[in-house]
């Protein structure tokens, strides 16, 4: 017993030792010798290495890992393609508002966790100078400066005007709040993003000494998108003002040098881009192409995704399971082919992206035809035939009813109308009556006379439905089999949207040959091409486009009109789109308008299209099935029925029946800069008017 | 009595632990600051939508002195009325945004030009009335008419600041187009709720009009008619409200002005 006492006094007293003789002696702030420092780091490539993976783990990059719901580096519900209209997404909320919202927040902290490596890197490699040969230095000053360009760029595409830290701050030997830096104007910030650049350019060998490094001609091809974003901005934004505490102008130019600024950038742009292209090291991937042959054309674009050594990828970010792996095959696959953990459909595209592309018969509005001229549906033998002479870019990207991914006929049947047929079959949208495809209308097909047995069908039921992957109507068809209402991706209408709930699937980066077992969460490891050659004929298209519009003639000699024509002529080509009719479809504001939409065909579910709606300050404004994103808008869809009566199919267009309502006012442009960061700093502005 | 020794030396040693936290004993925020934003002409309330695309009224705290002041927001009532009851004593800077003349004008330099937002001590009750220039005018001629589901309404849309005066106030502040007064929407709002606006409203039967350029101005003054869309179905009741903007934003918002909502039963 004594000595359990003893024991307790004893623990007493060291405990009471520890709150008072607390102390900080220096001869204890020794090195520890555990921990690699810089020295270490400084003094040989193996180190750097180190060092620069470090970073590259850091880059916002927007791929496998980035949606704007959950922000950089989660792989978790990853669906390119869902917030720009290319595509809805069950989980992907609508348009983008903000950033983060469903996990990790804002982007602005970590984005100067990284500025930090880059500027200590250029600050203190200059003093072990000698530990590496010339070329290898000036890389590595390159990499820090091509690192600083991606994050000022990502900042200024979000919040306009940025702190410039441009220098390692000297923390914690000063006091915070000394160190602070405030925003400075949109214009400051674009032109850092040039400078750093441009020092990248200068400074990184011609071929990236690892892979997975930035190089010359990746610094290039990133300045271009970034010098289009700011030329861009420059000449269609419409909204600014100062900052509250600096009197900055933190958002938006100055409206009497923004026409000039805006020149600026569409050149630097255009050089950029237009370098690469006479430079001859990248091509547009055709290994499969061949001319007039669609079915080669499209299996061409299918793979060009999955080639390693593609001619056209400039940059990849490479994974490996298991130390990198993403779940995009998990989250996107169809429905039909669902791997173990059961997500499927994340990615359903949209009937407005689809008429974006040639090959499908259409009304003089641009709408897919469905109806005949006496507002009956055509119908098809095979679900396939709508899409028979489809552009073959636009079945490499997504899947029809009827298609066939990993050896599967892809399901995709909204319902089964076992009505007559007699004097063709008129529009299902229709309630008491009364037919109406507007907003108005039904918003399922459960509510329509057809399926509830009145009006027309008084008695009568005559659609069947399912009402999820597993609750079916069944229909006996005339031969003696029975079909479900719904196919086996859907669409379920709104009870369950995990199915192709637009009446499409994504095929873009779905890996074809991945096997079922494997189609799991953090299993895939397809590489994600942050930048690929054609982006660059679009950025010199576009960048060429606006130089004309804005009356400025060549900077390097070449004709704008021929190169953009090219540009877009290759592109086109390579898709199986329709030829153009010839170099005039490139000029003017029409030829821009050519040039977008080629982009948005191009570059659909890389995440790309999202920022160019941003910079176009097209997407609050462009008109979309009756409405304006600034007073909301929806996008549309295509439902397969099966006539049971003819055994035929036929087609419904209309709005989607989910109803996402995408809604973005013009200041959203801007996202918020954090509250918590403006309301702890004496010189972090909010953006002027939140 | 060994066991008490130890609970003793236990809770001493929990005490220590815990004694960083001080208990916040800071007046709960009491006083209301409650006011009406009016038109400077006519002395009625300028009736807005309720949400971010009305009038919003930003106060600051300048007696608070351990940070930057921060912006503290709310929005008026759609009668152009607004009531904030837990606001902590102190000096604020209050100032209204909406459709009118910002009456905080700053030029492109960011200099203050003119600064009619108010500065006051909140304690108790304190009203305070804002007299301001909305940009139109929107007022019913006659009553709602109903057909089929439809309901057909006359609306007069007037400016309620001469271009003249609003050029004056409006082109210092830099990059002045006459653009700017071109009237560029008019819609009859309806929704089954009483506070219908911009934030409420029914995309079924709700009636926008765009009119492009300066094409509006022919129709100032002039009774406008608008019938809603689709067809509202029997027995319901809705609220429908009429609104213009002028292609001007203040705090890079473009904000509608409002008539009063009127209820609207459907036989």
């Amino acid at each position: 017993m004594i000595i359990m006492k003893s024991k307790y006094y004893f623990l007493y007293i060291i405990l009471g030792a520890f709150f008072l003789f607390s102390s900080c002696k220096k001869y204890l702030d020794v090195p520890p010798k555990n921990i690699v420092n810089e020295a270490d780091l400084f003094s040989n490539s193996k180190g750097m290495q180190l060092y620069l993976s470090r970073m590259y783990s850091q880059m916002p990059f927007e791929d496998f890992k980035y949606s704007p719901a959950r922000q950089f580096f989660d792989d978790w519900l990853v669906t390119p393609g869902t917030n720009e209209g290319s595509s809805l997404g069950r989980d992907a909320g609508e348009a983008m508002t903000s950033e983060g919202w469903a996990r990790n927040g804002a982007y602005w902290g970590r984005a100067f966790n990284l500025l930090r490596d880059a500027n200590n890197l250029l600050e203190k490699l200059p003093a072990y100078k000698d530990n590496f040969n010339e070329t290898e230095y000036t890389q590595y000053i390159g990499e820090a400066y091509f690192t600083r360009a991606i994050v000022f760029y990502a900042l200024a595409k979000r919040y306009g005007g940025v702190p410039l830290v441009t220098s390692l701050l000297q923390y914690p030997e000063k006091d915070a709040t000394a160190l602070e830096v405030p925003r400075a104007t949109e214009e400051e910030t674009w032109n850092q993003v040039l400078a750093d650049f441009d020092m990248a350019v200068a400074n990184l060998f011609e071929t990236s000494p690892v892979k997975g490094y930035a190089n010359k001609y990746v610094a290039l091809a990133f300045k271009s998108e970034a010098m289009l974003f700011a030329g861009s901005v420059a000449k269609y934004n419409t909204i600014t003002g100062f900052g509250q505490k600096t009197k900055v102008r933190v958002i938006g130019f100055d409206p009497a040098t923004a026409a000039a600024a805006s020149a600026k950038y569409f050149t630097e742009a255009y050089t950029s881009a237009n370098s690469i292209i006479k430079s001859g090291k990248y091509s547009l991937y055709k290994k499969k192409w061949s001319a007039g042959d669609k079915e080669a054309q499209y299996q061409n674009m299918v793979d060009m995704f999955f080639d390693a050594s593609s001619p056209e990828n400039i940059y990849t970010k490479d994974y490996k399971w298991p130390d990198l792996a993403h779940g995009y095959d998990s989250y996107n696959i169809p429905r039909q082919l669902m791997g173990g953990n059961g997500y499927s459909a994340g990615n359903c595209p949209t009937l407005d992206f689809v008429e974006l592309f040639d090959g499908i018969d259409k009304n003089p509005d641009g709408t897919i035809k469905v109806w005949d001229a006496n507002e009956k549906y055509i119908l098809y033998d095979q679900p396939t035939d709508i899409f028979a002479n489809a552009e073959p870019r636009l079945r490499a990207y997504v899947i029809f009813p009827g298609d066939v991914l990993k050896g599967q006929v892809m399901e995709i049947r909204r319902g089964v109308y076992t009505g007559s047929v007699a004097g063709g079959i008129a529009p299902l949208r229709t309630v008491n009556g009364t037919t109406n495809y507007s907003i108005g209308g039904p918003q399922t097909y459960n509510q329509t006379d057809a399926y509830t047995a009145s009006g027309a069908f008084a008695g009568n039921k005559s659609l069947f439905l399912s009402q999820n992957g597993t609750t079916h109507e069944v229909v006996t068809l005339p031969d003696g089999t029975k079909m479900n209402g719904g196919g086996k991706n859907g669409p379920f209408g709104t009870s369950d949207l995990t199915a192709a709930f637009t009446g499409f699937a994504v095929r873009k980066w779905i890996n074809p040959n991945l096997p079922q077992a494997l189609v799991l969460e953090g299993r895939s490891e397809q590489s994600f091409i942050l930048m690929r050659y054609a982006e660059v004929l679009l950025n010199a298209a576009e960048a060429a486009a606006e130089l004309m519009l804005a009356g400025v003639s060549s900077p390097d000699g070449d004709d704008l009109n021929t190169v953009a024509y090219e540009a877009i002529r290759s592109i086109r080509e390579r898709a199986g789109a329709d030829p153009l009719a010839g170099i005039s479809d490139i000029a003017g504001e029409q030829g821009l308008q050519v040039i977008r939409k080629e982009r948005r065909k191009e570059l659909a579910f890389e995440h790309k299209i999202l920022w160019d709606i941003r910079r176009w300050r097209t997407q609050h404004s462009d008109m979309l099935n009756g409405f304006r994103q600034s007073d909301g808008a929806y996008y549309r869809g295509l439902y397969p029925f099966y006539s049971a009566v003819a055994g035929k199919w036929f087609f419904d267009a209309g709005f989607e029946e989910a109803r996402k309502r995408f809604r973005l006012t013009e200041q959203e442009y801007y996202f918020a800069i954090p509250g918590a960061e403006v309301t702890k700093s004496q010189v972090i502005d909010q953006q002027p008017g939140r | 009595m060994k066991k008490f020794f130890y609970y003793i030396m236990n809770l001493i040693i929990v005490a220590g632990t815990f004694s960083c936290a001080k208990i916040d004993n800071y007046a709960e925020p009491g006083e209301t600051l409650k006011g009406t934003v009016v038109d400077a002409v006519t002395g009625e309330p300028v009736l807005t939508d309720q949400g971010s695309e009305g009038t919003r009224v930003r106060m600051r705290e300048l007696s608070w002195k351990a940070s930057a002041p921060e912006n503290l927001d709310f929005f008026c009532m759609k009668e152009g009325v607004f009531q904030n009851t837990k606001v902590f004593k102190g000096n604020y800077n209050v100032r209204v945004d909406g459709a009118f003349i910002p009456i905080v004008r700053l030029n492109t330099d960011g200099d203050t030009l003119a600064d009619e937002s108010k500065t006051l001590d909140i304690n108790g009750v304190t009203e305070v009335e804002f007299k301001v220039q909305p940009f139109l005018k929107l007022e019913w001629a006659g009553s709602p008419t109903l057909s089929d589901g439809k309901i057909t309404a006359t609306v007069i849309v007037t400016r309620g600041v001469s271009p003249e005066d609003f050029k004056a106030k409006v082109e210092p502040m830099g990059n002045y187009s006459d653009d700017f007064l071109n009237i560029t929407d008019v819609r009859l709002f309806v929704s089954q709720m009483p506070f219908v606006g911009y934030r409420e409203w029914d995309n079924r039967y709700t009636t926008i009009i765009d009119y492009p350029g300066d094409s509006f101005n022919a129709s100032l003054g002039q009774p406008i008619t608008i019938t809603t869309q689709g067809n509202i179905p029997p027995g319901r009741t809705v609220f429908i409200r009429a609104a213009a903007r002028i292609n001007y934003a203040t705090e890079n918002i473009r904000r509608h002005n409002y008539n009063e909502a009127v209820r609207v039963d459907l036989p």
